[in-house]
C-alpha cells in the first residue's frame, strides 16, 4: 500500500531527527573534550583539529581516581543493600503472606511521592548526630532507602508470578523458608534483579543533591561532584573541562550499553498492567 | 495498580488473592527478620526526616513554637516565584514528555520494520548521563558569543539577536527545563514502547478491520490502552520535576535575582547557604504537600478522564 509505505518512511525521518537532538550535546561534548585551547571557544559542533592532549593532560594530573573510587564504593554499596532489604521484603510480602503485608507495601509505595528536596534537611541533621557525614554509609543508607519502594514493586510482582508447585516440592523436602529463598526463589527472579540493580545503579551512580550536602570533604566526593570542582581552575580552558566531563559520562554509557539488554528485556517481559 | 505500573513475566498463575501458604518454618520472628533491614532503612531514612521536618518547621523566632515560619513564606516574593516555578516545571516537563514519549514510542512500535531496539537505546542515552555534566555542557550550549546555539544564530545572521537564555529572567527557567526535558523523554519513550508492546495484537487487528487505522487507531485504541503507563509516568514526572537541584544549582543557582529558584533550590539556598534550617524546613514541608495534592488531582483527572468514553468506542468502529 503506498500510503502505508510513506507513513514508515516519514516515521523514520522523525525518529532519526529526533535520534540526532538527542545525541547532539554528547557528540558537542565530546568535540570541545577534543579542543586544543585555541579552537576551545568556537561557537561550532566540530573543531578543525582535534587532539587527544586533553585526556592526557587531564588523566596525568591525577585526581579523578579518588572521585571514582568514591563512586563505586557507594553505587555498588546502594545496589546491594537495595538488593537485600527489598528481596527479604518482597519474599515476606509476596511468598510468606506475612500479616499486615498489604499496609506495609503501600507505607513503603508512598515514599515515591515524596521530592527528595523535602527529605534532604533532616536526613543531613540525622546524618550529623550518628555521625555519618563523610562517610560511605551515608550515602548508601539514604539511598537504599529512596531504591527499595521502586525495588519492592519490581520483586514482589515477580515473586508472585512463581508457580506454588516449586515451593511446595522444596518445603516437602524440608527447606527452611531461608534456603527456598536463596536457592529458588531469587534465581528465577534473575531478570526482574537486573532491573533494580542496573536503575539502582545509575541512580546512585548520577545522583548529585545528597552526596553535595553529606559528602563535604573533597577525599569524600563521588563523581557527580567532580565538575563542581574543576569548573573553576579549567574556566579558561574548556577543552581540558569536557575531556573531564567526558570521562564522568562516558562510565555510566558503558554500563548501560552493556547491560541495556537484559534492562530492556526485563522491562518488555514484565508488560503493564492499566 | 501498583504506582509503576509494572508487572512479573507472564507464564505462571499467581494464586488466588487470599490464599495462604501454608507454614514455611518462618515463624513471626523471622517474618521480623524479612522485613527488618527495609524497615530500619525506612524508618531512619523516609518517616524519621517526614516527622522531623514538620517539627522543625514548626519551630520559630527564639524557639517558640508556632507558624511563625510558614507566616514569614507568605510574606516572600522568593517563595512565592520558586512555588510558581515548581509549578511550571511540572506543567511544562510533563506535557513535553508524554507528548514526545508517546509520539516516538508509536513511531517505534507501530511503523519501524526492523531497528526498534536500536532507537530505544539511543534515545533513552541521555538519562544515564550525570546531571552535574550535562549542566556544565548545557550551560556552554546556550552561552552567549561561543556557545553551539550562538554559532547557528550567527550562521543565520542573527547574531544580534541572540538572546542571553540562562541570564534573562523570562527564559532561564524554560532553558532548563528544556534540558530536562531532553534528559527524561528517553525513559518515557521506553516506557510507553513497553505499555504498547503490551497490548493484545488480537485488539489492534479487530480495530483494524473495524475499520480504525492511521490517527484514529493511536487516539482511539492505542492511546487508551496506555492510560495506565500514562498515569505512572504521569506521577513520577512530577516528582521528578519537582525533586530537579543539578541542573537549576550548576546552570543558574536559582537566578538571575532568584528568576528561576524552584522550592527544591530555595530550600537549598535558604538550609545550606544562609543556614536557616527552620525555614527551610517549613518551604520543605509545603513541598512535600504540594507533590501530594498534585499527584492526588492527577489520579483525580486520570479517573475521571481516561476512561474510554462510549462516544469514543463508537468512533473507533
Amino acid at each position: 500500500m503506498r500510503s502505508e509505505h510513506g507513513a514508515r518512511r516519514l516515521a523514520l525521518v522523525l525518529l532519526l531527527a529526533a535520534t540526532a537532538a538527542s545525541l547532539l550535546p554528547s557528540v558537542y561534548m565530546v568535540d570541545i573534550s577534543l579542543r586544543d585551547s585555541t579552537e576551545s571557544f568556537a561557537p561550532v559542533l566540530f573543531a578543525p583539529h582535534p587532539t587527544l592532549a586533553n585526556y592526557a593532560a587531564v588523566l596525568a594530573t591525577g585526581g579523578l581516581g579518588r572521585f571514582f573510587l568514591n563512586s563505586v564504593i557507594v553505587s555498588t554499596g546502594s545496589v546491594a543493600l537495595t538488593l537485600v532489604a527489598a528481596i527479604c521484603l518482597s519474599f515476606a510480602i509476596a511468598r510468606l503472606k506475612i500479616r499486615g503485608g498489604r499496609v506495609i507495601l503501600l507505607a513503603v509505595l508512598s515514599a515515591l511521592l515524596l521530592p527528595l528536596a523535602s527529605l534532604l534537611i533532616p536526613i543531613t541533621v540525622l546524618l550529623k548526630h550518628l555521625a555519618l557525614t563523610n562517610t560511605y554509609l551515608g550515602l548508601i543508607g539514604p539511598f537504599a532507602a529512596l531504591g527499595i519502594p521502586f525495588a519492592t514493586v519490581i520483586l514482589k510482582e515477580a515473586m508472585e508470578a512463581i508457580p506454588d508447585e516449586l515451593e511446595e516440592a522444596a518445603t516437602i523436602d524440608g527447606a527452611s523458608s531461608l534456603t527456598l529463598l536463596v536457592r529458588i526463589i531469587t534465581p528465577l527472579i534473575r531478570s526482574a534483579l537486573i532491573v533494580v540493580a542496573v536503575w539502582q545503579f545509575l541512580f546512585s551512580w548520577n545522583e548529585f543533591f545528597l552526596a553535595l550536602v553529606i559528602m563535604t570533604q573533597d577525599a569524600m566526593k563521588p563523581l557527580p561532584l567532580a565538575p563542581l570542582y574543576y569548573e573553576g581552575p579549567y574556566m579558561t580552558d574548556p577543552g581540558k573541562l569536557f575531556a573531564i566531563l567526558t570521562l564522568i559520562a562516558i562510565i555510566p554509557m558503558i554500563f548501560y550499553a552493556v547491560l541495556q539488554r537484559w534492562f530492556v528485556g526485563g522491562l518488555m517481559a514484565g508488560g503493564v498492567k492499566g | 495498580m501498583g504506582v509503576w505500573g509494572l508487572k512479573a513475566p507472564a507464564g505462571s498463575r499467581g494464586r488466588a488473592p487470599g490464599q495462604r501458604t501454608r507454614v514455611l518454618g518462618a515463624g513471626p520472628v523471622a517474618s521480623a527478620l524479612y522485613v527488618a533491614p527495609a524497615f530500619v532503612l525506612f524508618a531512619a531514612f523516609i518517616l524519621f526526616p517526614i516527622l522531623s521536618n514538620i517539627g522543625a518547621s514548626l519551630v520559630g523566632a527564639h524557639g517558640r513554637p508556632g507558624f511563625a515560619n510558614y507566616a514569614v513564606a507568605a510574606q516572600d516574593p522568593v517563595f512565592w516565584t520558586a512555588l510558581e516555578n515548581s509549578l511550571i516545571w511540572v506543567a511544562v516537563s510533563l506535557i513535553l514528555e508524554i507528548a514526545a514519549g508517546f509520539a516516538l514510542a508509536v513511531l517505534i512500535e507501530l511503523y519501524l520494520a526492523r531497528g526498534r531496539a536500536i532507537f530505544r537505546t539511543l534515545l533513552f542515552l541521555p538519562m544515564v548521563i550525570t546531571p552535574s555534566v550535562i549542566a556544565l555542557v548545557f550551560t556552554t550550549l546556550y552561552a552567549p558569543d561561543y556557545g553551539l546555539l550562538f554559532g547557528l544564530f550567527n550562521w543565520l545572521g542573527l547574531a544580534d539577536s541572540f538572546p542571553a537564555l540562562l541570564g534573562t529572567p523570562s527564559t532561564a527557567t524554560l532553558a532548563i527545563i528544556v534540558v530536562n526535558v531532553w534528559q527524561w523523554s528517553g525513559f518515557f519513550v521506553l516506557m510507553y514502547c513497553v505499555g504498547i508492546a503490551a497490548i493484545d495484537r488480537a485488539l489492534l487487528d479487530a480495530a483494524e478491520i473495524d475499520g480504525a487505522r492511521g490517527l484514529g487507531r493511536i487516539r482511539h485504541i492505542i492511546w487508551p490502552l496506555c492510560r495506565g503507563t500514562t498515569v505512572s509516568l504521569v506521577v513520577l514526572g512530577t516528582i521528578q520535576a519537582l525533586q530537579q537541584f543539578p541542573l537549576i544549582y550548576l546552570m543558574t543557582e536559582g537566578g538571575p535575582a532568584n528568576a528561576s529558584q524552584t522550592l527544591a533550590t530555595y530550600i537549598f539556598q535558604t538550609g545550606f547557604s544562609e543556614n536557616e534550617m527552620p525555614y527551610a524546613s517549613a518551604i520543605a514541608v509545603v513541598l512535600f504537600v504540594l507533590a501530594l495534592v498534585l499527584v492526588a488531582v492527577e489520579y483525580g483527572l486520570a479517573g475521571a478522564r481516561f476512561a474510554p468514553s462510549s462516544r469514543e468506542s463508537r468512533d473507533a468502529v
